[in-house]
């Protein structure tokens, strides 16, 4: 019964490093290369989504802002500084989104300090099934998340711009040549992988504390589920985040709450030795 | 009348030039065979009127306008198709939209439907992911994929490179009608041979410049450019 319950507390868990390795692996396949500013992206989030709630009282209106106000940094992010290195190095870009993060977390620190900030919620009794616990909260975190992920994968597989999308990320000389503006492309991906990052943000938000740094410690997981789902792969990104997850939180008995992290780091170094292309990537990558 | 005109036309990767000048026209109509020896520059030629060249001087005209200042987009948006000598489907979209993806198409379900009709076992597997195609199938994707914008022009890169040497007869077959269907064809061939007898005129390039240029029926019948680039003698 213990185990079931860690078990239901790594799918919410899960969720939000699905969520924000989605962001990653987008970003990757399409504008080919890790993005390093994805966890400051989920920060930002967190605290439009606080702000958000603290005005309206909604966590719907929460997650609104927070998919707006993230989506539309990460467009200007693209806008100022990616578009403009598009033709440079990976690790030009990989350094510009570290610089964008280190920016992004300077800016929250000013407005918003250093504190430790919740959202305020209210409190509630959790639902019991067959002995295991699950918090009204929980459900509603993972309703959003499934919303998200079910706009996500829509707008991916049946609309015109999704499948332009998955195209650039197959070929992108050949997107080209099938009439595709990378341009357009390129603008769909960011409002898209910032509102994730927006939705991942808000959930880690709503289930901790929100601090200017907090999206920062999530990029290392998020970036073993993009690698453990394969690198490029929308499907695998969030399986291998549900596993991440779930695995995190069967092993708090065994090494504690604070080396679980550690975790994440052992099985992304044993998928880049065994299977570096993870569990549904392709060699290249990218799809 | 002149469909497409290349003027002087120099370019390549870097700072490194592959093509050296090379003029050359294509009319309406007609089916032109590009040949020559490998690094000649004939896939880079294909390149720089598409736009996928980074590096390109002098003018290549298609229909009056010059090409060069445009993205690959608006050249393909203007009338052109291109079947890329690799990587020319999109292996992880499936058949259907292949077809689908592709921009700027009048009545869309319609082209598709018309497609479907010519090339019919893309029809039959049209839910399978592109990567899974044969190497036959997977040509006539590409050529359906380019095909979609009912273009005016195709430039057509070694597109027999990838078939079975069963399949390559279909896929001359294929070029050849396509003249038929308002459609005219530059086509970058090493079967220099097969392409020339399916075309109207030839060009041979060496050294990314034009070498020989002409009828298609002299140049097979020219000695010297069987000897040289054509592949064998004409009385080996």
């Amino acid at each position: 019964m213990f185990y079931a319950q860690l078990l239901v507390n790594g799918i919410v868990q899960g969720l939000v490093i699905g969520l924000a390795a989605l962001s990653i692996t987008l970003v990757f396949g399409i504008a080919r290369f890790p993005n390093a500013a994805t966890g400051d992206f989920m920060t930002f989030g967190a605290f439009s989504a606080l702000t958000a709630h603290q005005a309206t009282g909604s966590i719907l209106f929460g997650g609104l802002g927070a998919i707006v106000a993230t989506g539309l940094v990460s467009l200007l992010a693209y806008w100022a500084v990616f578009r403009r290195l598009a033709d440079r190095s990976v690790v030009a870009l990989l350094v510009a989104s570290i610089g964008i993060g280190f920016l992004l977390r300077a800016v929250l620190g000013v407005v918003f300090g250093h504190g430790q900030q919740v959202f305020q919620v209210p409190l509630t009794r959790p639902y019991v099934f067959n002995g295991i616990r699950v918090m009204p909260l929980d459900l509603q975190l993972a309703a959003v998340a499934a919303l998200a992920l079910a706009l996500v994968f829509s707008l991916l597989y049946l609309t015109p711009i999704g499948r332009q999308m998955r195209a650039v990320a197959d070929n992108r000389d050949l997107a080209r040549v099938s009439g595709i503006r990378p341009g357009r492309v390129m603008v769909a991906l960011w409002l898209v992988a910032g509102g994730v990052a927006g939705v991942a943000g808000m959930m880690l938000g709503i289930k901790t504390i929100v601090t200017p740094e907090f999206g920062w410690e999530m990029l290392l997981p998020a970036f073993t589920a993009a690698i453990l789902g394969g690198i490029g792969s929308p499907v695998g990104a969030v399986a291998a985040g549900l596993i991440l997850g779930v695995a995190q939180e069967l092993s708090t008995p065994f090494v504690g709450f604070t080396y679980k992290i550690a975790l994440a780091f052992i099985i992304m170094l044993a998928v880049l030795l065994l299977r570096p292309r993870g569990l549904f990537g392709q060699l290249e990558g990218a799809r | 009348m002149t469909l497409l005109e290349f003027e002087n036309v120099r370019g390549g990767y870097a700072e490194v030039d592959i093509l050296n000048g090379i003029s050359l026209s294509l009319r309406q109509g007609e089916i032109l065979t590009v040949a020559g020896t490998n690094g000649a520059g004939k896939s880079t030629l294909a390149k720089a009127a598409v736009g996928l060249l980074p590096r390109v001087t002098g003018r290549i005209v298609f229909e009056g306008d010059d090409l060069v200042p445009l993205p690959t987009e608006a050249r393909i948006a203007r009338g052109i198709g291109y079947v890329p000598q690799v990587s020319n489907v999109f292996g992880s979209l499936s058949i259907l939209e292949n077809l689908q993806v592709v921009v700027g198409v009048k009545d869309q379900a319609r082209r598709i439907g018309e497609l479907f009709e010519a090339f019919p076992v893309l029809a039959e597997r049209k839910r399978a992911r592109a990567g899974s195609l044969s190497g036959g199938e997977r040509q006539q994707l590409a050529f359906a994929r380019a095909l979609m914008t009912r273009p005016r022009l195709m430039i057509l890169d070694e597109p027999t490179a990838a078939l079975s040497p069963a399949k390559v007869a279909d896929a001359f077959d294929l070029i050849a009608r396509l003249p038929s269907l308002g459609v005219s064809v530059l086509v970058v061939e090493q079967r220099a041979r097969q392409s020339l007898a399916i075309s109207d005129r030839g060009c041979i390039l060496d050294g990314g410049q034009v070498a020989l240029a002409g009828d298609a029926k002299i140049l097979l019948a020219d000695e010297r450019a069987a000897e040289l680039y054509l592949g064998q003698a004409i009385h080996a």
